[in-house]
């Protein structure tokens, strides 16, 4: 470790750089230029399922009521997409552990088992979905 | 020489803060093509910020390792001659070429530049999303081969820090193409947009520094299709803005492999970002493939049983 770099001069200037990084974040907030992320539907979903699990074929979709998110049923899988930013983030994880997930005031909380992704948390009227096939 | 008497980087500190702010008031006015998200922005600059701290409290090491080497040299080389500047500029870009090309086709490399990665956003704060942890895997000695044939340090830390402002104006949507001549030598944001973007075509290409030769002479070159609009990001992206998961989910996911799948660890650490001992994931060679033109519209497992 170099002790002797972290002199007052470079925390001076790690200082100002945060300063400017403060400064960088409140601009980009003020311009509101964000990627036009529109509530999901259910052609929207099953067009972004199919950019990230090609050849999936969906037994049963749900979209989140907030439009934030979607889960999918492919065979013994679940694919789950969520909302990021002004982007989307997916994963698969089997079908039984999203029927196990926690349910509660409308929100399903799905443990997705990454670290890159941890949770994603999707609003359904209920869960299990009462359309689903037996 | 062993200290240089400048640092580029530092330097163009105030460059890169300007450019940033024009670039996002061009685009809130509609002057040019911008888009920029604020959690996804902050993670980026902070991860800028980290790494400069990184960069000081690791620079040692590196520094003493590139002395050590160059204590060994073979050659004498001149500072002071234009001929070593020229000879610096191309040995310098291919060792990044191919420092680059590692960090994307092995995993104990993929680790740390994944960072860099990870947004989903393609604007001049993604030049400055850095990884925190690249000294720890020992890529620099890649550099150690041009201090062993005798360029001073100060030499090959200048050329480092060129190479890193040039390719820190390369990281926007605001200019679609440079002249014909321009993108045939250089490395431009046409081609760095394509080496950002998840869709299979453009996996794994476009490596370049400086000079996007290496990729042409390589066969890692692949032009930016019309046809195929480039969408950002990492294969599988992110579900979370935590600054600690940015910096470091590859490399506990890695340690879980390993700890998961002991016999397998050589595979994965050595082997190909997405390699798996069942075929369960996909590397991007797997995922190109089942992206080409007729290919099997299969699950990875399926792909894998077939």
């Amino acid at each position: 470790m170099e002790a002797a770099a972290l002199s007052p001069a470079f925390l001076l200037q790690l200082a100002g750089s945060a300063v400017a990084v403060g400064a960088l974040v409140a601009t980009a907030a003020w311009a509101k230029i964000a990627k036009p992320a529109p509530p999901l539907d259910d052609a929207r979903a099953r067009a972004l399922l199919a950019a990230e699990f090609p050849g999936r074929t969906l037994d049963g979709l749900w979209v989140a009521t907030d439009g934030v998110g979607a889960l999918a049923k492919s065979g013994g899988l679940a694919l789950v997409l969520c909302q990021v930013g002004d982007g989307w983030a997916a994963r698969q994880i089997p079908w039984a552990q999203a029927m196990a997930a926690s349910f509660r005031n409308g929100r399903l909380s799905v443990d997705l088992a990454d670290v890159a992704a941890p949770r994603a948390v999707l609003t359904f009227p209920a869960w299990p979905p009462t359309d689903l096939a037996a | 020489m062993i200290k240089p008497p400048f640092d580029p980087v530092t330097l163009a500190t105030p460059f890169f803060i300007l450019t940033v702010i024009a670039e996002i008031v061009l685009a809130r006015f509609g002057w040019a093509k911008a888009r920029y998200e604020t959690k996804d922005t902050a993670a980026s600059l902070l991860m800028g910020l980290g790494s400069t701290v990184a960069g000081v409290l690791t620079g040692g090491a590196v520094a003493a390792a590139t002395l050590w080497v160059w204590s060994h040299r073979l050659f004498d080389i001149p500072m002071t001659a234009v001929w070593a500047w020229v000879a610096v500029f191309l040995l310098e870009d291919l060792t990044y070429y191919w420092f680059h090309r590692i960090s994307h086709e092995r995993r104990i490399w993929w680790v740390s530049h994944v960072n860099h990665h990870s947004s989903q956003h393609y604007n001049l704060s993604t030049a400055l999303r850095q990884t925190w942890t690249g000294a720890l895997n020992g890529s620099f000695a890649l550099w150690l081969i041009l201090a062993w044939l005798g360029f001073p340090p100060a030499m090959i830390a200048i050329q480092k820090g060129i190479s890193l402002v040039y390719q820190y104006w390369i990281h926007t949507e605001a200019i679609k193409k440079t002249p014909r001549w321009f993108e045939a030598v250089f490395n431009t944001p046409s081609h760095h947009r394509v080496h950002h973007a998840r869709n299979a075509v453009y996996l794994d290409r476009n490596y370049a520094g400086i000079l996007i030769v290496w990729d042409r002479l390589f066969g890692t070159f692949q032009a930016e299709l019309d046809e195929e609009p480039c969408r950002y990001g990492l294969v599988k992206n992110l579900a979370t803005f935590n600054l600690l998961r940015v910096a470091f989910h590859e490399w506990i996911a890695m340690a879980g492999d390993v700890v998961r799948h002991p016999r397998h660890a050589l595979g994965y650490v050595l082997g190909p970002p997405g390699w798996s001992h069942d075929g369960s994931r996909e590397t991007s060679t797997m995922i190109k493939a089942a992206a080409a033109p007729g290919a099997l519209k299969l699950a990875p497992a399926e792909r894998e049983a077939a």
